[in-house]
Formats: structure tokens, C-alpha cells, sequence
């Protein structure tokens, strides 16, 4: 509870929280302005919105959470690698797995936000331009939890690898790298698509029920591997010094 | 009694020794100050105290505590400044003081006294990064001091500061162990400056240990040896010169 306040408290005036709500403002804006320009073409159809809405939109929104996560972790390692304040952490009785694991606890918070307006925007799109079924809510509130469980592993990787690497232009160019990879790798092949990154493109509104399932469990072993490596990397990190 | 013993404490970096089976024995309640040249071996052996960085050889207790066994209950009792200061750049000095009391657990007026303490009251407000060398010092010192741990690792604290901030922390740390019944082990370049400091000193020279007493017994040993006694100061560089030529080109 302690490191997360603080972690909290650490990210003052570094414009991380704006970050985050820009980054929602921006995602949100898609869908918004995609229907707007073409409302007319689609008005005539009759298809329920959020599987259309997701089609058509998601690719953009996901790609915009993800580049949120790099930038935003390697941001907040950043500010523990530019005037040495790691070092100062090492020699205070805490551990040192507590300040990786306050900041995973604090980007998945905030990553809240964006994914929040971006469910508000999708809502907005539904009632404004389609005929609105009575199951939309729990529709979009399962589209968006399964989204926000799949960042999980993402921000996991990310804040990772921007622990790993002390210069942050490092890590976020690794990051982006990774996120264009990803966006190369075929969204049918379950095992390539389990790819941190790549996830984050796959749609709970136009999926069947196990294969979410197995998305769910998928991601969930990512997050356990990931949570290893961190433990991992501070041994090997301390075994070097 | 003895707070802080080593046992042929050493530590390499491949084939180079940083620091060669030093045997240390600092005094409860005494101001230790460790001296040596450059690249001698002093952060290095502050490092390993506070587990930064792991010894090759030898081993050490604080207070009773080994290490690595006891490293966390070491840590709670020994407060530091090592090198560098260490700090948040977009948080204001009181900020950065904050986290800290935070993870220790501090009252909310330790804050303001440590800030009391090292002079930076007026200038809390202002962000880290922007303070000068000696105010970012200062901060340093006082996020050493804040939770009054019975044990305090300076390195070079006076590195960077004003003649007035040099007399200022040399006070301030000479008072130390009686107004907080504390040890310090504090480190510098300069024997002239651990005359006014310390009651112990140790002198290390690429990695080896070459003398530990107090002043009066440093004075004995250059007499014996034939080193000059009237400045400090020479005694010092005969003593390193002599220790040079001993090891030659190693
Ligand atoms: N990570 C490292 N890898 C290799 N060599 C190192 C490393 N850290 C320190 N050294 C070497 O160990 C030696 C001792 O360094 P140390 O920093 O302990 O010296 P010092 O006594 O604190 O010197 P100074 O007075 O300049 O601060 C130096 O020769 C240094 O180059
Ligand atoms: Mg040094």
C-alpha cells in the first residue's frame, strides 16, 4: 500500500497523469470522428455497434493504449535512473521489488482512464448512430474488462523493460519496436498472438466464449512469467554490481 | 566496543582488486574518518556495507548483524550518503525528504528538522534539479541523517560546499555522536580535514589498509618511520608515496 502511495507521489509535475488523459482523449476520439465522417454509409445497416464499432476502430485505440503504457513506464524509470534516486532506494530498508511492483499498480490504475473513455466514446458512437439492443451495457463492460485484463502483461513488459534499461530513449524504443512487431503478427494464430504486444489487438465483442477464455488464461501465465523475471532481474542485476 | 568490524573484506572487479582484505574496526560512538587518495577503495568499502555492491572476500558485521544474512535489519540502522546525491529531480527538497521519512516510518516534523539541520528550510519549496551542487549535498546529508539511525555512512560529505558549508556539516557531524548517540563513518580526501573531525582514522591506498588509530598514534608510526610530523598533510603523502613505491607499478 506504502510503495504505491509513494510511487504516487514520485510522478508529480512529470506529466504522467496528463499523459494518460490525453492519450484517453485521443483513443476516445476515433471511434467518434470515424463514425462522424462516415455515419451515412453505415446508418443504413442494422448491425449490432459495438462488434462494428471494435472492427472498425479497435486496431487504432489499442495501438494508442499500448504506445500510453511504453512511454508511461519509461517515464517512471526514468525519473528513478536521471539523478540516481534508485541508488538511494537500494540503501533504505525496503525491497526492491516494491518500487517495480508500486508502478505496475499505478499504470494499471491509470490505465483505467483511458480505457474508461474510450468505453464512453464506443457508448456514445452506439446510441448515437445505431439502434441500441438492451445488452449493450454488459456488452461493452465485457469488451473492456477483457481489454483491460489483456494490458496486464503488457504493462508488466514495459515497465520491465524500462527497468532494465537505465536511458529511457532505450526502453521506449524497444517498446515501439515491439508494438510494431506486433502489429504484424497475424491475429489468427493463438500462440503468436499471445505476443504481449499483439494481445492487445484481439476483440472480446466478435470472439466466442472459450476462445476468451483461453486469452484470459493466456495472459494470466504471461503476467506470472513476467512477475518471475522481475525477481529475476534484480538477482542477476545484484550478482553484477 | 566495536560497531562496524570487517574481516579481510575485499572486493574485485575481474583481475583488478578495488579492495584488498581490509581489516576495520570502528568504535561505537566515535567518528571514524576513512581517508584516502583517489580510486583508493573508500566507496567501494561503503558500498558493501550497504549491500550496493557484494564483497569478493571477507566478510563484515554492523551492530552484532552479518551480511548478507541481515542486510535489511543493517539497512534500518545505518543511514547514508554515498557518492553522488541521489534524488528526484521534478520533487522539491522537502518532497524528497518526505518519500523518505515515508519509508521509514518517520513523524511528519522530521521532515522540517532535517531540513532545519542541513540550512535548506528557506529553499524547500524549490525543485531538486534545480538546486546548486552544494544544496543538492545538503539534501543528501539530510536524507542521511533524517531518521537518526545509530549509524551514519558519509562519503565526502563536504564534497562541493562553500567554506561556510564545509564548517557548517564538519560542526554538525562532529556533534553527531553526542547529540544522537551515533557512530560515524565518514570518508575524505583530506587528513587536515579528519584532524578536526575524527578521533579515529583509517588510511587506505589502493585498496590496502596502511594505518588505523587515532591522530596521536599516526604520529607515533610516522615519528617511528622517519615521516615528516609537522604538517598532517605531509605525514599523509609520505605515507601514501611510500606505499606507492612499496607496490611499484601493480
Ligand atoms: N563497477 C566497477 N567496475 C570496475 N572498477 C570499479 C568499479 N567501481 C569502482 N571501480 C574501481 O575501484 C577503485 C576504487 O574505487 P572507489 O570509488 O572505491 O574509490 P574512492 O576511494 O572512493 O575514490 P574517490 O576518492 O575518487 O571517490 C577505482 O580504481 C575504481 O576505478
Ligand atoms: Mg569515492
Amino acid at each position: 500500500m506504502k510503495s504505491i502511495f509513494l510511487e504516487w507521489k514520485k510522478i508529480r509535475r512529470t506529466g504522467f497523469f496528463p499523459l494518460f488523459l490525453g492519450g484517453g482523449i485521443v483513443a476516445g476520439a476515433v471511434p467518434i470522428i470515424h463514425m462522424a465522417v462516415r455515419s451515412k454509409v453505415y446508418l443504413i445497416e442494422q448491425t449490432p455497434p459495438i462488434p462494428f464499432l471494435f472492427y472498425e476502430n479497435w486496431q487504432m485505440m489499442a495501438m494508442v493504449n499500448m504506445l500510453l503504457v511504453v512511454t508511461g513506464s519509461s517515464l517512471l524509470y526514468h525519473l528513478e535512473y536521471d539523478h540516481y534516486a534508485m541508488e538511494k532506494w537500494k540503501s533504505l530498508p525496503m525491497r526492491e521489488s516494491s518500487i517495480f511492483f508500486g508502478k505496475v499498480i499505478l499504470t494499471i490504475s491509470m490505465s483505467t482512464l483511458p480505457l474508461g473513455m474510450e468505453a464512453g466514446a464506443i457508448a456514445f458512437c452506439s446510441y448515437h448512430w445505431f439502434e441500441v439492443g438492451s445488452s449493450l451495457l454488459k456488452e461493452l463492460w465485457k469488451s473492456f474488462a477483457y481489454a483491460f485484463l489483456l494490458m496486464i502483461p503488457c504493462i508488466l513488459l514495459s515497465l520491465l523493460l524500462s527497468e532494465a534499461c537505465k536511458n529511457m530513449w532505450v526502453s521506449l524504443g524497444i517498446g515501439v519496436i515491439c508494438l510494431f512487431t506486433a502489429t504484424m503478427l497475424p491475429t489468427n494464430n493463438f500462440l503468436l498472438s499471445l505476443f504481449p504486444f499483439a494481445t492487445n489487438f484481439q476483440m472480446a465483442a466478435s470472439m466466442d466464449r472459450t476462445k476468451i477464455i483461453y486469452y484470459i488464461y493466456g495472459s494470466a501465465l504471461e503476467s506470472l512469467i513476467l512477475v518471475l523475471a522481475e525477481f529475476l532481474l534484480i538477482k542477476v542485476r545484484r550478482s553484477f554490481t | 566496543m566495536n560497531i562496524i568490524e570487517t574481516k579481510n573484506l575485499s572486493k574485485s572487479y575481474g583481475d583488478f582488486t578495488a579492495v584488498s582484505g581490509i581489516n576495520l574496526h570502528i568504535p561505537k560512538g566515535k567518528v571514524y574518518g576513512f581517508l584516502g587518495p583517489n580510486g583508493a577503495g573508500k566507496s567501494t568499502t561503503m558500498k558493501m556495507f550497504l549491500g550496493l555492491t557484494k564483497p569478493t572476500g571477507g566478510s563484515f558485521t554492523i551492530n552484532g548483524k552479518k551480511y548478507p544474512e541481515n542486510r535489511m535489519e543493517i539497512l534500518k540502522e545505518v543511514g547514508s550518503f554515498i557518492e553522488s546525491p541521489a534524488f528526484y529531480g521534478n520533487l522539491s527538497g522537502e518532497e524528497n525528504l518526505e518519500i523518505i521519512s515515508k519509508i521509514l516510518g518517520l513523524s511528519n516534523s522530521s521532515v522540517s528538522e532535517a531540513l532545519e539541520i542541513v540550512g535548506l528550510t528557506p529553499f524547500k519549496k524549490r525543485l531538486a534539479k534545480k538546486y546548486s551542487l552544494g544544496m543538492k549535498q545538503r539534501l543528501g546529508l539530510a536524507s542521511a541523517f533524517i531518521g537518526k539511525p545509530p549509524i551514519l555512512i558519509l562519503d565526502e560529505p563536504t564534497n562541493g560546499l562553500d567554506p561556510v558549508g564545509i564548517h557548517e556539516i564538519r560542526s554538525l557531524i562532529r556533534s553527531l555522536p553526542e547529540k544522537f548517540h551515533c557512530t560515524v563513518f565518514v570518508s575524505s580526501h583530506l587528513l587536515a580535514e579528519m584532524e578536526l573531525l575524527a578521533d579515529y582514522i583509517g588510511i587506505l591506498n589502493r585498496g590496502h589498509l596502511l594505518f588505523e588509530g587515532t591522530l596521536n598514534d599516526l604520529k607515533h608510526m610516522a615519528l617511528s618511520k622517519g615521516y615528516p610530523t609537522d604538517h598532517l598533510e605531509d605525514t599523509f603523502l609520505a605515507l601514501i608515496d611510500g606505499d606507492n613505491q612499496k607496490r611499484g607499478a601493480e
